[in-house]
């Protein structure tokens, strides 16, 4: 652990090397990153095993002194941490593994594992940083890295425009953020995680300031982990390379988020105020993402919207106190979403398209993607005994042990429309008639088949590390030692888990009957599964319904959300860029070349300026 | 004043200043006899060994006990040292740009005059650093403004060049005027042009219409700096005058000018101004500097929006830098507002880092634009494509400018973020207004970096390194970077080699 600082290093060497040397390494720069990551994530399993059993390192040297004011620099690893760095670093080494076949044949390899690099640095250094102020400097490193990802297309006009707005977006975020620690930084004097803590434990900080500032890191929070309503970026950012999208907008930085709301748990949780304002910006945008995940024809678009949801349940869970589930759900949404990233890039780079209504019938030709995405979609959708089950079974108990019910119930739902809008993707990617146009539709190389293979292993397996069956290890081990962060399980009825259970497969069966119908004959159906095929029966009445309620009403709020944004959240964000621009105009106007304005304008400012003074009698 | 008396001065102490007079004439009288067809590059090249000699015998000087000599015309103290460090630095790198440049427009009949002006420039913002008296002061300022003039005009068949040269003459001219009328009335109630003298006169002031006059003083005196700074509401020179002057002249007035007038206006407002006892309504006594904090702060804030707003609709990227310099001066008008116990600190580190990120993408801006002629900001189109270190280089020098981590700017922003929120009364509106404006400037910088990665090139030819343009982008890029990750470095040595300036009046 002594030397968990190397972990970084790997891909920044990675970064340098392909900077320098990649236009001569052409396609051979893949081996460079890939070896890079392999090493950082070595490094990083050898660091977490290390951590099980030993207590938590610090190590911190002065950076900066400014007056009698030192700031350090350093690494901590704790739990939180050595967990992050195998998430990030085995989720890096994947993609890295996997893009060498997606990206085959580009002639811009080279600068795609350059970027990947210095993202994966960025996120390494984030994760292990022991102060805010690091972990905002590689908070912003993230940010700029992502924005070269998003952009790799950059001959693509809404490439260009959705990196910009990314890095815009998260900016604004980022302002909140910057302002709530530098009062941090005023009330306790320290960047320091610890010190931070002592300070707000002993009291020495008042409740207001306590609410403020966690509020103002939150809004940190929200412009990264794409929470309502600084959500809009994500969706665009899909038009990044689909690993990229894998790697930045599902396993890692939008988790980041996440991850500072869960490093600064014991200053939110000393603010009720603060924990429910996360808690309900957390279940709206669950269900709020969910809700526009119904309706999108774009495989990645999806994809996007599901993150958003997903990423509300971990701040739902992290704003009822329940540490644990929000940590937890982040691991096992990084592998399965991950997974399902890579399989939709394999999907799109088998048939060339990522609009779902021209796929179908590809579970025959794609037969390794096929069952892989089926293990991640039945994952997200939180079927039983898959990881995902578990971890939202968690959130689901910590939002009702907290009293949050109607935070509860929203949940509830949104995880119905989860299970619903995902199967309906699968269904309508792999189900049904081939289309015509899809003739030469052939599966992936191996070198992306296998990452998926070991993310599809994890999606499944991950859950057994917390659950109410065989104990909650993982749990048990990130609250060790600090009561702050609550308990490691906490008991719910057992009730939520039918719910969940119930809901899920509710969700599954409805499009399972919506979209699948086409593809399976009624001899089948009615010969195999005659109870099934009772309900199927009937499905015109149950779609009718379905049709009227369900999809009206989803779709209506949909369209309301929808309204809401484009009206009011990108009205506001026009509004402002119309003023600063409509100020820039007149200004540059005034700028007319004449001499003469300059000299008045000079004269006029220095005589307002002195008749203010005259007239206040001096000192204002 | 008879010999013995000027023998016992400590010349030593201005051996830096005598260098730069020494290769200075040398350099004009080798132009003169030199035959036309020798290549004017060669003067440039003695210029640059002749700042780096003073250099040296700058550096050999820390730690030096204060001393002043001329009956305290000129000083040598801490602050004086180390504001002339950046401005040697700044100046060596901008001789190396010079060099480079090349420009068909007939300026290779007059480069000789370039090089020595250049440093006729350097050596009165030199004077300014040291001066420890009104008179010598401005005699520094004239000194740096007039060989500028000049400069700015050096593309005799440009229009643009002559346009910039004459409007900057005029509103040097008002400036100075305005100046020097301030501080006329400062001398007036002091009844002495010495420093130290009008501080210790002020000291015991208690007529309250004296320092009623004083305060219109600080105004006229601070509006009429403010062209040096070029900041509001004497900002608006600075596009055109940027915008015509040839590049490097374009960067020693946005790096070396800029940097020499924050030296005058600390000198004058701290030892002027920060003498006047004002008497407030709660019956305390606070210095005359405090009690005008709000207009400096107002002026700093406009400064901010002014030259991140307009920066916006800027196409011409020598233009936009003009804004965006407008920009940083506000940025450090922030730190002297503040005036904390870090001030000082804040305002050196800020104006290294600056000369540092500026000139480097300067360096690079005089490329470009050599190599297609014109100054539109499409030029870097692709300019990863074409030269992707280049591209890198600019990416750091523009990371950097916006504020990113990572980067001497930052380090620089947050060091005057620190000592505004440290005082008793934080500036929280200022620093506010701080950090909106650099989110607009993102917009404008980041414009730069889509153009350059995220566009095809129009134009794949390779482009050629000069040696000299070379060596100061690697260095630049490199202490760019270097400062952002380790402050330290430049923090220290400024701690342990100028002890907090405690003998800025001594």
């Amino acid at each position: 652990m002594e030397n968990a600082w190397l972990i970084p290093l790997f891909p920044l060497v990675s970064f340098l090397l392909l900077l320098l040397f990649g236009k001569k390494l052409k396609e051979a720069s893949a081996f460079v990153g890939i070896l890079a990551t392999l090493a950082s994530l070595v490094y990083s399993i050898l660091v977490l095993l290390e951590r099980l059993s030993e207590p938590t390192y610090k190590a911190e040297t002065v950076w900066l002194t400014i007056g009698d004011l030192q700031l350090t620099a350093g690494f901590e690893v704790n739990q939180l941490n050595a967990l992050m760095l195998v998430i990030v670093s085995l989720v890096s080494f994947l993609v890295h593994t996997y893009s060498k076949g997606y990206m085959h044949g580009d002639e811009r390899i080279p600068v795609f594992y350059a970027y990947l690099g210095l993202f994966t640095f960025a996120m390494l250094g984030l994760v292990i940083s022991p102060n805010l102020l690091q972990t905002y400097i590689f908070w912003e490193l993230v940010g700029v890295g992502s924005f070269l990802l998003i952009g790799f297309y950059f001959y693509k006009e809404s490439a260009k425009a959705a990196a910009k707005k990314a890095f815009i977006m998260t900016r604004i975020g980022d302002v909140g953020l910057l302002i709530g620690m530098i009062l941090l930084f005023w009330q306790t004097g320290s960047f320091e995680y610890d010190e931070i803590f002592a300070a707000v434990e002993e009291g020495a900080v008042s409740g207001t300031m306590i609410t403020l500032t966690a509020i103002l890191i939150f809004i940190g929070a929200v412009g990264k982990s794409g929470q309502f309503p600084l959500h809009t970026w994500l969706p665009d950012a899909m038009e990044g390379p689909t690993p990229v999208s894998a790697l930045i907008h599902a396993a890692t930085m939008v988790a980041a988020g996440v991850y500072l709301v869960a490093s600064m748990f014991p200053l939110f949780n000393a603010s009720e105020t603060a924990m429910l304002t996360v808690a309900i910006i957390g279940a709206f945008t669950a269900i709020f993402a969910a809700t526009i995940g119904l309706v999108q024809t774009d495989i990645k678009r999806v994809l996007a919207f599901s993150t958003v949801s997903q990423l509300g349940y971990m701040m739902l869970a992290l704003g009822s106190a329940g540490y644990v589930a929000g940590v937890f759900h982040l691991m096992t949404h990084a592998f399965f979403k991950a997974l399902l990233f890579l399989a939709a890039g394999s999907v799109i780079h088998a048939v060339h398209t990522q609009d779902i209504e021209k796929m179908g019938g590809l579970w025959k030709k794609l037969t390794f993607t096929g069952p892989l995405f089926l293990i991640g979609t039945l994952a997200i959708s939180g079927v039983p005994l898959f990881s995902g089950f578990f971890s939202k079974d968690e959130i689901l108990i910590a939002a009702w042990a907290h009293g949050n019910y109607g935070l509860f119930w929203l949940a509830v739902i949104a995880a119905f429309f989860t299970a619903f809008y995902m199967f309906r993707l699968f269904f309508m990617v792999f189900s049904g008639e081939a289309r015509s146009e899809m003739k030469n539709v052939h599966e992936s190389p191996s070198v992306m088949t296998l990452p998926m293979v070991v993310l599809a292993v994890l999606a499944v397996v991950a859950g057994y590390v917390n659950t109410p069956w065989f104990g909650s290890f993982l749990g048990d081990w990130l609250v060790e030692g600090n009561e702050a962060l609550g308990h490691g399980h906490i008991a719910g009825p057992g009730w939520i888990m039918i719910v969940a259970t119930a809901v899920s497969l509710l969700g599954i069966l409805l499009a399972w009957m919506m979209y699948s119908k086409k593809s399976i004959s009624r001899d089948w159906l009615s010969s195999r599964a005659p109870i099934v095929y009772g309900i199927v029966k009937n499905k015109y009445y149950i779609d009718e319904i379905y049709n009227q309620t369900v999809v009206f009403g989803a779709k209506a709020i949909s369209l309301f959300l929808r309204f809401i944004e484009i009206f009011l959240v990108e009205g506001i964000v026009k509004l402002t860029t119309a003023a600063v621009q409509a100020l820039g105009k007149t200004g540059a106007k005034i700028h007319s070349g004449q001499v003469q304005t300059y000299g008045t304008i000079a004269f006029v400012g220095l005589a307002v300026l002195m008749v203010i003074f005259a007239l206040t009698g001096g000192y204002l | 004043m008879d010999l013995d008396t000027l023998l016992s001065f400590e010349w030593g102490t201005m051996t830096p200043e005598f260098i730069i007079l020494g290769i200075l004439t040398l350099l004009s009288v080798l132009d003169l006899f030199l035959p036309k067809h020798v290549d004017r590059k060669i003067l440039g090249w003695i210029g640059f060994v002749g700042v780096i000699l003073a250099l040296v015998s700058l550096v050999s000087l820390i730690g030096h006990e204060t001393t002043s000599i001329l009956f305290d015309t000129f000083r040598l103290d801490s602050f004086a040292i180390a504001f002339k460090l950046i401005l040697l630095v700044g100046g060596a790198l901008v001789l190396l740009l010079a060099i480079d440049f090349n420009h068909n427009e007939g300026l290779e009949l007059y480069k000789g005059e370039f090089f020595y002006l250049f440093l006729a420039a350097l050596l009165g913002a030199m004077m300014m650093a040291s001066s420890g008296d009104l008179i010598t002061l401005f005699v520094g300022l004239e000194l740096l403004s007039i060989p500028s003039y000049i400069l700015a005009g050096m593309r005799k068949r440009n229009l643009k060049s002559n346009e910039s040269a004459m409007k900057y003459v005029i509103n040097g001219g008002i400036s100075s005027a305005i100046t020097l009328f301030g501080m006329s009335y400062v001398y007036g109630i002091a009844g002495t042009t010495n420093l130290k003298g009008i501080a210790t006169v002020f000291g015991g002031i208690s007529d309250a219409q004296h320092i009623y006059i004083l305060g219109l003083a600080f105004f006229m005196i601070f509006v009429g700096l403010s062209f040096k700074l070029a900041s509001a509401p004497f900002h608006m020179w600075a596009p055109d005058v940027y915008e015509g002057a040839p590049t490097p002249v374009t960067a020693f007035l946005s790096v070396v000018s800029k940097t020499a007038g924050f030296v005058i206006i600390l000198r004058i407002l701290l030892s002027v101004f920060g003498y006047i006892p004002v008497t407030q309504e709660d019956g305390q006594q606070i210095p005359l500097l405090f009690a005008i904090q709000d207009y400096i702060a107002f002026l700093a804030g406009a400064t901010m929006i002014i030259g991140n707003v307009i920066a916006l609709r800027q196409h011409n990227i020598k233009r936009l830098f003009a804004y965006s310099s407008i920009a940083h001066a506000g940025y450090i008008l922030v730190a002297l507002t503040a005036m904390s116990f870090v001030t000082f600190d804040a305002i050196w580190f800020y104006l290294l880092a600056y000369a540092l990120m500026n000139l480097g993408a300067f360096a690079i801006i005089q490329l470009i634009t050599m190599k297609t002629g014109s100054e539109d900001i499409s030029h870097f189109a692709g300019l990863y494509r074409r030269a992707p270190l280049l591209a890198v280089a600019m990416g750091i020098f523009i990371l950097s400018l916006a504020g990113i981590p990572g980067t001497a700017g930052f380090i620089g922003k947050l060091n005057i973020f620190m000592g505004a929120l440290m005082v008793d009364q934080a500036h929280y509106v200022l620093v506010s207004i701080m950090i909106a404006t650099t989110v607009v400037s993102y917009f404008y910088y980041f414009g730069i970096m889509t153009q350059m990665f995220f566009r095809p090139a129009a134009d794949e030819a390779k482009i050629s390194l000069p040696a000299g343009t070379t060596a100061v982008i690697l260095f630049t890029a490199i202490a760019t970077i270097l400062f952002g990750i380790m402050p330290n470095v430049a923090l220290d040595f400024l701690h342990t080699n100028f002890n907090q300036f405690v003998d800025f009046m001594r």
